[in-house]
């Protein structure tokens, strides 16, 4: 159930002064940029998956609204017609971005994730803790060569899912995942 | 969960057929005795598509199937009875006025006709379901199987094993039965109900599953390793800062005398009685502090509050029909009022070479049993009103118990109702027994009522006042060898506490303004229950710090923590 490379005397090693522990955790670097770490970017693509779907959502009733102004010719139409093209504009400018900030790491005994630009998060999630991968694509995705990545531990809080892999990656991350949870699993 | 409970329906007799004679899928099984001819063929075996486990099942027929108490279909009966007139009342109250309108005088027999057809529907079918209903108890697993028309049959695995209950409606307890529930962790509804059993043969059992799920398995010959042989040293306040701990005592001294190899062996013992660990009373809450806490609690402040409302919309109004409106959230108030007492009454807590006994229950009574190292985190808290007390609750997250819904999570996470700060100490002793500082009392102490920095604690800087002016001074976060400890809350105190082996994955977070700050939240994921560990506005290079340190601090653990059955330490 240990794990072979780690004997089981290293246990007290590396909390070496338990009397001034506020002072041993600092990081110089950015907080979101640990050292040694390279992030894998997710696929462009799902920024096309995303954008077509908001366009959709968007478009749509953009559509109606200028059919029904051009129409009707009320100045509250157009207003409206208006404020969804500016979101459609916004949102066709967040998404790219919002995409490239996705990314993940694999490390030697976890994986890190990391996403959001404006409300940034970053998760590590042990490999050991990992219960079980969820693969997952939908028809767009599929379309679009790429798929999502989701690792469960037993709380549900756990936020780690990685969409937009490339289809081959994507099963390369979930058996790369499964042996490597398989080899160092250890109970709840 | 990958696989500690196995759904499958190994009978496909009853699937298909639909409503067949419903002692049909049960006939071909093996009668109550468990030593079953082995030349009975049907039973198809288990489902190949079971767990990865070690060994292969052995048949069905080995494993000794055996029943319920024959009284349950009596007891749970009335529950679909209550059940189905609760429904009734609560949804369509008025289509039954209308209905009793147009039956006229006649309108008593219909409804004493309705009630008896319901029972009989439901004594009926719990009759049934008590027929198909059996259990049985291997080395590796309990198995259950239920169902009328939709077999099920549930393996849960000993060595996941969470929790062991007993529990014990009313009705039940004036019969002398119980319901025993071992939690597996396995998501919503996972865990293995057996009910009912007589009282003596579900504490029997319990002793049973523990020994196994410990690892102690008796042998077929030796006389049984009994974990009654360890010392059970006085657990009293002092004894907090002892690194030794009672729980590890029997394991320092192998207690496993033969070990059996696992498995292949049903249940060739079952007879003779598995030895029921000792116990040591820990703490208890009297009955008078339990009433005065609740008086003190949130809930009376809406009391009151509910109550000024009341009386102020009658008398200016004019109207008593108008307070029916606030009708509702005082039934809230009073069944929320109803189920604090009822669960911490009689609340007594011990301790045993098989984890934490608690016990509590006014009008249901609940033994729970905790093994070592199923704690997943602890939390410590108090609210304003106890404060002139000095008195605190206890909650813990263990897997398995957060997922049985509000009602099971209010009574089964809650370690101590109420207590003053010794025990509340002891209860965090309860689960971990070795805090890993030298201090552990002072520890506490600055985590429950100390603020800024000091004593080791890293703590929000000043500029996150901006975002938490109140409470800014109490976020904070100290490491000890054995555990992360966070606080926060300045209305509501909170201390938690989370054993470094139990981290399941830890976030990062910042938002627009913390980032305008440089500050930074980090949050701990455990397993559903009342504590979410995080600690709010760091500095954002301690925060960033922190994570790097806690993933390797938890890895370190990991590796060095004991194995799922915690008396065979390897």
């Amino acid at each position: 159930m240990s794990t072979p490379d780690l004997p089981e005397p290293v246990v007290a090693a590396p909390v070496a002064d338990p009397d001034a522990p506020a002072q041993a955790p600092l990081r110089e670097s950015e907080p979101f940029e640990p050292e040694g770490v390279a992030w894998t970017p997710v696929s462009p693509r799902l920024a096309t998956a995303r954008l077509v779907v908001n366009a959709i959502w968007l478009g749509v009733p953009l559509l109606g609204l200028v059919v029904a102004a051009a129409l009707s010719g009320l100045v509250g139409l157009w207003i409206g017609a208006g404020g969804v093209a500016v979101l459609l504009a916004w949102v066709a400018w967040l998404v790219p971005r919002q995409v490239r900030a996705m990314g993940y790491a694999e490390r030697a005994d976890d994986l890190l994730l990391r996403k959001g630009i404006l409300f940034r998060s970053m998760v590590v999630v042990p490999y050991g803790r990992m219960q079980y991968v969820d693969v997952s694509a939908g028809p767009l995705a599929r379309q679009l060569g790429i798929a999502s990545v989701q690792l469960h531990t037993a709380s549900p809080g756990t936020d780690a899912s990685i969409d937009g892999l490339p289809a081959a990656e994507a099963a390369r991350l979930r058996d790369q995942l499964a042996s490597r949870g398989e080899a160092r699993l250890a109970g709840l | 969960m990958t696989d500690p409970r196995e759904v499958a329906g190994p009978e496909r007799v009853g699937d298909t057929t639909g409503p067949v004679h419903p002692a049909a899928p049960a006939a071909p099984k093996v009668p109550d005795a468990p030593s079953a001819s082995p030349g009975v063929p049907p039973a198809a075996p288990d489902a190949p598509a079971a767990a990865p486990a070690p060994e292969p099942e052995p048949p069905a027929d080995d494993l000794g199937w055996r029943r319920m108490h024959p009284v349950t279909p009596a007891v749970k009966g009335w529950k679909v009875l209550v059940a189905v007139i609760a429904v009734v009342v609560w949804n369509s109250a008025d289509e039954v006025r209308d209905l009793a309108g147009l039956l006229g005088a006649s309108v008593w027999l219909y409804v004493v006709g309705a009630i008896l057809l319901v029972a009989l529907i439901g004594f009926g079918y719990s009759a049934v379901a008590w027929r198909m209903t059996r259990f049985a108890v291997t080395d590796e697993a309990v198995h259950l199987r239920t169902g009328v028309l939709f077999r099920q049959q549930r393996q849960a695995r000993l060595d996941r094993l969470q929790a062991v209950d007993v529990v014990q409606p009313l009705l039940a307890r004036i019969l002398g039965l119980s319901e025993l529930r071992l939690e597996v962790a396995g998501g919503s509804g996972s865990a293995v109900s057996l009910a009912f059993l007589r009282e003596a043969e579900a504490e029997q059992l319990r002793a049973e599953l523990l020994a196994r799920a410990a690892g102690v398995h008796r042998s077929r010959r030796a006389a049984a390793p009994s974990p009654a042989a360890a010392p059970a040293p006085a657990p009293d306040g002092a004894a907090h800062g002892t690194p030794a701990h009672p729980v590890a005592a029997p394991a320092a001294g192998p207690v496993v005398t033969a070990p059996v190899p696992p498995g292949q062996e049903p249940d060739a013992d079952w007879d003779a009685p598995a030895p029921v660990a000792p116990e040591q009373p820990v703490y208890d809450v009297p009955i008078g502090r339990l009433l005065a806490s609740i008086l003190r609690s949130s809930a009376s402040i809406w009391l009151v509050v509910l109550a000024v409302v009341l009386v102020v919309v009658v008398v200016t109004s004019g109207e008593i029909g108008s307070a029916f409106a606030i009708l509702p959230g005082l039934l809230g108030v009073v069944s929320y009022t109803w189920s604090r007492f009822n669960r911490g009454a009689n609340f007594r807590a011990a301790i045993s070479p098989d984890g934490i006994r608690l016990r509590h229950g006014f009008t249901e009574a609940r033994a729970q049993t905790v093994p070592p190292g199923r704690v997943q985190a602890v939390q410590i808290t108090q609210g304003l009103l106890w404060r002139g007390r000095d008195w605190w609750r206890v909650e813990v997250n263990v897997a398995g118990y957060g997922s049985g819904g509000e009602d099971d999570t209010q009574s089964a996470n809650v370690l101590l109702p109420v207590g003053t700060r010794d025990d509340a100490l002891l209860a965090l002793w309860l689960v971990l027994p070795d805090l890993g500082t030298a201090d552990p009392r002072g520890l506490v102490a600055t985590g429950l009522v100390g603020r800024d920095a000091a004593d080791g604690w890293a703590v929000a800087p000043r500029r996150s006042r901006w975002l938490d002016p109140i409470a800014w001074r109490r976020h904070g976060v100290t490491v000890t060898e054995r555990a992360l400890v966070l606080r926060s809350g300045v209305l509501t105190r909170r201390l938690v506490v989370v054993p470094h082996e139990r981290t399941q994955s830890l976030t990062l977070a910042q938002g627009p303004w913390q980032r305008r700050l440089r500050l930074a939240t980090v949050q701990l994921q455990s397993t559903p229950g009342p504590v979410t560990p995080h600690v709010a506005h760091l500095d954002e290079r301690v925060a960033a710090g922190l994570v790097d340190e806690q993933a390797t601090r938890a890895r370190v653990a990991r590796a060095g923590a004991g194995p799922e059955l915690w008396m065979r330490r390897a």
